[in-house]
């Protein structure tokens, strides 16, 4: 049971962020700042279904991930997050078409590794 | 001429630079604050519930860590309109790092050694991604020509 929270966590929460990413990347690069601007920024998001299923997805994450804490310690818990960079990373390179360099593998193998040690 | 062009590449750096610690920054302070209510809260098994969510709801660090969050939705969500999902997330994770500081100084809670190598390990693997361009996609980098 526990396993199945796990794997709902860590799909919900990936799914969030690249839907999320994907939504936001339609409208245009944000270059007005002003009280008028951000406004227009907040009604895109509110109003935009990606966006919105995005958020969505990220609050069944959340959700789920608490009850994966409440049946399971955080060290269990915690390197289900290290897994969603690297989840996150191959759907940035194959559904977003990101240019993802060895580089930035390097630095997102190397955060997940250090979430893996500070869940120990 | 070159000052238009100097402003033009110039600024996008400033604004991100700016939105990677307003991310960061609200991420881990908002949780802190949180935390921090949390501890503030009655027992939940042993309150009522409408007792416990009026606790809830009017505890000012419960607010003020909730509108960071909001804060922090709010500018990651703007941030992917110029850079890329897979730049923000690792780049934006060195906030473990003030997290632990946070969690050390603020919250006075233990911090083993092991846990510290992890925190500069994902230091470390953010400021690699921080090299990288920030937007790699087809479509940005037509627009950008």
């Amino acid at each position: 049971m526990t396993w199945l929270w796990v794997i709902l966590s860590v799909v919900s929460g990936t799914l969030g962020d690249v839907f999320s990413a994907r939504g936001m990347s339609m409208r245009g690069e944000i270059v007005d700042f002003r009280l008028g601007g951000l406004a227009r920024v907040l009604h895109y998001i509110v109003t935009h279904r990606l966006v919105m299923l995005g958020i969505g997805c990220n609050a069944l994450s959340f959700g789920s991930f608490l009850a994966v804490l409440s049946l399971a310690p955080l060290s269990f818990a915690v390197p289900a997050t290290a897994l969603n960079f690297i989840l996150k990373t191959l759907l940035a390179k194959w559904y977003l078409r990101e240019d993802v360099s060895w580089h930035r593998w390097a630095g997102v193998a190397l955060v997940a590794a250090g979430i893996l040690m500070i869940s120990f | 001429m070159a000052a238009t062009v100097t402003r033009r590449r110039v600024l996008p750096r400033v604004k991100n630079r700016i939105f990677l610690l307003l991310v960061i920054f609200s991420n881990t302070f908002g949780n802190c604050l949180l935390a921090m209510g949390m501890q503030r809260m009655p027992d939940f098994l042993g309150t009522p519930f409408s007792r416990y969510l009026l606790f809830l709801i009017t505890n000012p660090w419960m607010l003020s860590g909730t509108a960071l969050l909001a804060l922090w939705l709010f500018s990651q969500l703007s941030m992917f309109t110029w850079a890329d999902l897979s730049y923000v997330l690792p780049v934006t994770a060195s906030g473990y790092m003030v997290t632990a500081l946070l969690s050390k100084f603020v919250l006075d809670e233990h911090i083993s050694a092991l846990r510290w190598a992890g925190i500069v390990v994902i230091t470390f693997g953010s400021m690699l991604v921080s090299q990288t361009p920030m937007r790699t996609k087809a479509e940005w980098r037509e627009r950008d020509r």
